[in-house]
């Protein structure tokens, strides 16, 4: 696996003079202590919920177990329903000390090293020796121009696409591979009496995985890269492209009315699927798994399962988007020692098994990988075989991002082309103010 | 026809109702009453003072103060005038929430004040057999907006199981619509879901204003051979006024703040077609964490705030005197 992952240049200096400010503390600062040392009150800055709060609170209880000295306080901040990040930086702001921040936006490490919040983790990643665990690319994925700022525990494939099995049964169809058989699969599944092929929520957000996911597959994972730094402008050919193929597939009727999308949201359209047998498909993270697994007590692999990005034979199929989940460890926190030793341990055997049971992958080749259900290794195998592009969306500004929703709402209400080359002007035109 | 009752007498203004004498009560009047005067008065209001510099007023100019800078997320906030200003007046998303705002303001303020006005006519006919009803009517007042907007969502869901769908099925089998997704209708849902819930305030002032009109005028005018329609249209109407005038006010400021069901509903979309002042206020401050921007917003927010209710309070302080 290969990872493709760039931050704008802007971003870049910033971080670069905060991470050197706090490479600086870090170096005069008390050593890593051992591990039998450890005392006090680890804090964690723990923004998941339902079934992923209950897996943190497992891995918590682990880690006090083999640290009886130290406790855990999980500080949960407010406003988690939305974007996380708006209480994480309130929480931050008003003076909120913690030792380690659960982070999955690229863009937003590199704002927490720009306010000079997060350390860096080098010394302790040879100290604690992490290569032996993770590959160089996790650590490229958690850095920021050579300094090392995030601890990846957990990723998952945002190119793979959630069915049902008994639909595809019922329709007399084997999970489609390529482009063309995935468009002729929407007839089939029509007929079978599902109302709309593709499940699209595009109420909060206009479900930008499959433009990216297109992007990846017609120009590669170095444009797609580029376009996240603006190397590339957004009326680039190239960028079009994927934007042409995504109508092609509105086109042939994969995910009805657009209305109909914007009046649903992530949840319900996991409903209209996995509970009322009303749509079919959706590309969606893999938050998924735990969600069917342990949510809608479904089977994994029995009564679900995941089909890879179908191939558009453009060259470029052998590429996937991922999002990822890393630790960072911050600064001004007042438990160092056990912070490190949480990273250690985050990546440790234990640890995995633990988030396997809960649908979760890790990059660890510590972990078990036998204990992961058959979902799980159809997408951590189609990760491993890819040059891999962390979501787009995590990675362009904020300022940019709320057009870019917009935007492609504009886009799903009207895939002609000059509405497409309207949208993406209107992206562009955005993003030269932005970065 | 049931008769008109006024179970609420009028509060009475006879000199002799005042635990004051008639000469303290005149000295108070021409001179004024001065905190000055009664240092234990500013004992006894300092909590409320307190609480009220904590909560209103350092938000208030900690938000103006913010508007004058640019901060992005957690960067370091840059001082930059009225640039902040002069930027949300340029920016065409900006331009778009205040037209959909007046448009939301007064079509919620209008729906229901209207709604609840009538209402609490026809009620005032029958008051004992209508209590149920305004009850009713009224709980959807203490409803929160967002379980409001949780209830709505499954009456306009865009398929079948929608309720609103299914009503309109039993007339023409297999009409789905979906009303908070399509641009044409979203508004309009939008404002009909904030007019229901805003109704029963309305009915309440208006009722509670039609209840105090003396019995002895509804007597005579009933006795003078006036019809139901003649008394409604020419003593209740204009003797309700007080309380209409009241609920608009309530109902206006309540719908310029409105955020939680707008949420909910339709998240400000489609393609921001129900993004009012305040859900723009919400995601320039709390999605993008453009603090200073976002603070603009609310500081503009805060004006539309003032000249709404300016002469609705300055018309109440000159009642009380």
């Amino acid at each position: 696996m290969t990872v493709s992952i760039r931050i704008p240049s802007s971003i870049r200096r910033r971080a670069i003079l905060a991470g050197a400010t706090a490479a600086l503390l870090a170096s005069v600062a008390p050593h890593v202590a051992l591990a039998q040392d450890l005392s006090g009150e680890l804090s964690i800055l723990q923004w998941q919920t339902g079934t992923d709060g209950k897996m943190w609170q497992e891995i918590g209880e682990k880690f006090t177990e083999m640290h009886p000295g130290v406790t855990i306080r999980e500080f949960l901040p407010a406003g988690t329903q939305g974007d996380p990040r708006a209480g994480i930086r309130t929480a931050i702001m008003s003076g909120e000390v913690v030792d380690v921040i659960i982070n999955t936006w690229p863009a937003f490490r590199a704002e927490l090293v720009d306010a000079g919040i997060l350390r860096p983790i080098d010394d302790e990643w040879a100290q604690f020796g992490w290569d032996d665990k993770l590959n160089q690319s996790w650590r490229d994925l958690g850095s920021i121009d050579g300094t090392t700022y995030g601890l990846t525990y957990t990723y998952g494939d945002r190119s793979g696409i959630w069915y049902k099995t008994a639909h595809m049964e019922k329709a007399g169809i084997t999970p489609p591979k390529t482009w063309d058989e995935f468009l002729a699969s929407f007839e089939k599944l029509n007929a079978a009496g599902y109302g709309t092929a593709v499940a699209v929520p595009a109420k909060f957000w206009a479900h930008a995985e499959w433009f990216e996911s297109l992007l990846l597959r017609t120009a590669g994972v170095e444009t797609a890269a580029q376009l996240a730094a603006h190397e590339i402008a957004w009326t680039d050919p190239k960028v079009k492209g994927a934007l042409v193929k995504f109508a092609e597939m509105l086109n042939a009727g994969c995910c009805g009315d657009p209305a109909v999308m914007f009046a649903n949201d992530l949840g319900e359209s996991y409903a209209q699927i996995f509970r009322a047998d009303e749509a079919n498909y959706m590309l969606i993270g893999m938050w998924t798994n735990s969600l069917l697994k342990n949510d809608y007590g479904l089977t994994e692999g029995e009564d679900y399962s995941l089909l890879q990005f179908p191939a558009l034979g453009m060259g470029f199929d052998d590429t996937s988007s991922v999002d990822t989940k890393e630790l960072n460890v911050t600064t001004n926190g007042s438990n160092p020692e056990a912070a490190n030793a949480f990273l250690d341990f985050i990546v440790s055997a234990e640890a995995s098994n633990i988030m396997a049971s809960y649908g979760y992958a890790s990059p660890s080749k510590a972990a078990d990988a036998s204990l992961l259900g058959p979902v799980q290794q159809i997408a951590t195998e189609a990760v491993a075989q890819s040059k891999v592009q962390f979501v787009l969306g995590d990675l362009l500004p904020g300022d940019l991002v709320d057009e870019y929703r917009v935007q492609l709402q504009k886009f799903l209400a009207d895939p002609s082309e000059a509405n497409i080359d309207a949208v993406l002007t209107a992206i562009e035109a955005k993003a030269m103010e932005a970065y | 026809m049931a008769q008109p009752v006024a179970p609420f007498a009028p509060v009475a203004t006879d000199k002799g109702s005042s635990p004051l004498g008639g000469g303290q009560r005149e000295l108070l009047a021409t001179r004024g009453w001065r905190l000055k005067d009664t240092p234990a008065a500013w004992l006894l209001i300092a909590p409320v003072l307190i609480l009220f510099g904590i909560a209103v007023v350092y938000p208030l100019i900690e938000t103006i103060r913010l508007s004058f800078f640019d901060i992005k997320g957690l960067g370091k906030p840059k001082y930059i005038e009225f640039g902040n200003y002069i930027r949300l007046f340029s920016d065409p998303g900006f331009r778009s929430t205040l037209t959909t705002t007046l448009i939301f303001t007064v079509g919620t303020a209008a729906i229901s004040v209207t709604l609840g006005w009538i209402l609490a006519m026809l009620c005032a006919f029958a008051p004992r057999e209508t209590l149920p009803f305004r009850v009713m009517i009224f709980v959807t007042f203490g409803i929160s907006e967002a379980v409001s907007g949780y209830i709505w969502i499954n009456i306009l869901r865009p398929d079948s199981a929608g309720l609103l769908n299914s009503v309109i099925g039993i007339f023409s089998p297999g009409f789905t619509h979906p009303w908070l997704g399509d641009a044409n209708t979203a508004l309009a849902s939008l404002i009909f879901v904030v007019a229901w819930s805003g109704v029963g305030l309305p009915l309440m002032l208006c009722f509670a204003a039609v209840q105090s009109i003396p019995k002895s005028v509804l007597e005579a005018a009933y006795m003078d051979g006036a019809k139901p329609l003649s008394i409604m249209r020419h003593i209740m109407v204009p003797l309700s006024l007080p309380g209409v005038r009241v609920a608009i006010f309530i109902n206006l400021l309540g719908a310029l703040r409105a955020f939680d069901i707008i949420y909910v509903l339709t998240g400000g979309g489609p393609v921001r077609a129900t993004e009012t002042v305040g859900f723009f206020m919400y995601r320039e401050s709390m999605t993008q964490f453009k603090l200073g921007y976002g603070a603009a917003a609310t500081v503009v927010l805060l004006v539309a705030v003032l000249i709404v209710s300016t002469p609705a309070i300055m018309q109440r302080t000159a009642g009380a005197k």
